[in-house]
């Protein structure tokens, strides 16, 4: 049963919801989240573990993305539970010749910010990942680029925050959000509740939730193909990138020259995970045979030893793509207490602790330790 | 089942045990895709065409769910395991599209 009122009410069981409940809860508000499915059942469950520093634009994203990485180092002691947390570092490929300009200025303007990272010739490359392919002429490398299990992160969070007394509420639709004096009205099949914060933590779902309070919120759901393999020895130490992955994702004029770019990792239970797409497609979460075909070519590019690997499995997942590649967080402008927490495209794993912590803290002082102003959707 | 030890292994790909799914439907876990995910039964070699439907009654006795609610879980292409040579060759493989 739904209580009849929350100090919030969060809308969306993915990672950064449960982040949001986590982080409130820890202090001391016990949040009711509500999700349409279940929890951990749309994004977050089909997704890499990527908590890629080196992917994150110089700026406000990566100081966000660095807050996350600080806050993962010591997060599976406090929620008592492990989420395959390894701090393995990363790779980002270069395949050309001519993309090794690009990444000296991109490698140059992370470390300005202050993120360990070098550029590595291909033989270099090499003696640090001996399957990588001849074909590779650099890599850059950061020791903080790390990688985590997102469906173990996100029901690791959902449990500690219920344990600490907030109430999470599966299948079940909201269907409306109305503004009644000073508070809202978040409705669902099975009732009404009132409170005076609602967050919109429904990732690639989040224009649903936003026009039925009244606004428009510019995300568009970003299509993502993976493939999964058997189980391996260990292949690779680190996660790797392509540095095509980089321009495609801030340069979609470059991703339709360049290709796709593709992400592989190892997971702990020792299969690979190989992506990715980036097709903007509407809700679709099908696999093609189109898309799971340049993968495996892609992948197979990089990692030659690929070429004999089994596949076990394929998926989708839906990225809530934003045009500035920031999410949106925080108030906004003439909607007292609804708080966005969305459009992380592909970054939503990697930036949910900073986002539960700054939402949480948010909501309990009104204040954030890194500025939002970045992150405001002004509708 | 009922009388069946919490050590007796259940998913053998991925090695959960009979005690590993109860406590998983114990904080929540009602559907295969969420206990999947919980424990990884069913995310192994054989994508939980063995112990599919296995899992699923264990999830009806403890719930009082219907197996009709529980199955089928989510399948994705390839149905077999291919090699990555295989799939990125010339359209060997056409998968089916789901939505």
């Amino acid at each position: 049963m739904l209580p009849e009122k929350a100090d919030v009410v969060i809308i969306g069981g993915g990672v950064i919801g449960a982040s949001i409940a986590y982080h409130l809860a820890q202090r001391g508000v016990t949040p009711v989240l509500i999700e349409r499915w279940g929890i951990c059942s749309a994004t977050s469950a089909s997704c890499d573990g990527f908590v890629f520093m080196q992917s994150k634009r110089p700026g406000i994203h990566l100081e966000l993305a660095m807050e996350s990485a600080r806050r993962f180092a010591t997060l599976e002691a406090e929620l008592g539970r492990s989420f395959e947390y390894e701090a393995c570092g990363g790779m980002i490929v270069i395949e050309g010749e001519d993309e090794v300009p690009a990444m000296e200025t991109y490698v140059q303007e992370q470390r300005n910010i202050g993120l360990e990272v070098t550029l590595l010739t291909g033989a270099e490359a090499r003696r640090r990942e001996p399957a990588l392919s001849q074909g590779i002429v650099g890599a850059t490398w950061s020791p903080r680029d790390c990688q985590v299990n997102p469906m173990l992160l996100t029901f690791g969070l959902i449990d500690r925050a219920r344990e600490l007394g907030a109430r999470i509420c599966t299948e079940r639709e909201v269907t409306a959000i109305e503004r009644g004096g000073s508070a809202w009205f978040v409705e669902t099949q099975g009732g009404e509740i009132r409170t005076p914060f609602v967050v919109n933590a429904a990732g690639p779902f989040a224009p649903a939730i936003g026009r039925m309070a009244g606004i428009d919120i510019p995300i568009t759901p970003r299509r993502g193909q993976l493939l999964v393999t058997e189980t391996l020895p260990p292949l690779i130490g680190s996660i790797f990138l392509s540095a095509r992955y980089i321009a495609a994702k801030f340069d979609p004029d470059l991703a339709t020259e360049a290709g796709e770019g593709i992400s592989i990792e190892q997971t702990a239970s020792g299969s690979l995970i190989l992506g990715s797409t980036r097709e903007f497609v509407g809700y679709d979460t099908g696999v093609t045979a189109e898309g799971i075909g340049t993968i495996a070519a892609r992948t197979a590019g990089v990692i030659p030893r690929l070429e004999e690997v089994h596949i076990i499995r394929s998926f989708a997942g839906l990225r809530p793509y934003t045009a500035s590649g920031l999410p949106f967080l925080g108030f906004v402008d003439g909607l007292e207490g609804f708080i966005m927490a969305a459009g992380h495209e592909g970054d939503g794993i990697a930036l949910a602790p900073a986002t539960g912590h700054l939402m949480a803290q948010l909501i309990t002082t009104g204040r954030t330790d890194i500025p939002l102003d970045s992150f405001a959707l002004n509708p | 089942m009922n009388d069946l030890d919490d050590d007796t292994l259940i998913c053998r790909c991925e090695e959960v045990s009979l005690g590993e799914i109860r406590e998983a439907i114990d904080r929540g876990a009602t559907t295969l895709p969420e206990l999947r995910r919980r424990t990884r039964a069913g995310m192994g070699l054989c994508q939980g065409r063995t112990c599919g439907t296995l899992v699923a009654q264990i999830i009806a006795r403890r719930t009082g769910k219907s197996l009709e609610e529980i199955l089928p879980a989510t399948s994705r292409p390839p149905v077999r395991s291919v090699t990555v040579q295989e799939l990125g060759g010339k359209g060997k493989c056409s998968p089916k599209k789901r939505t």
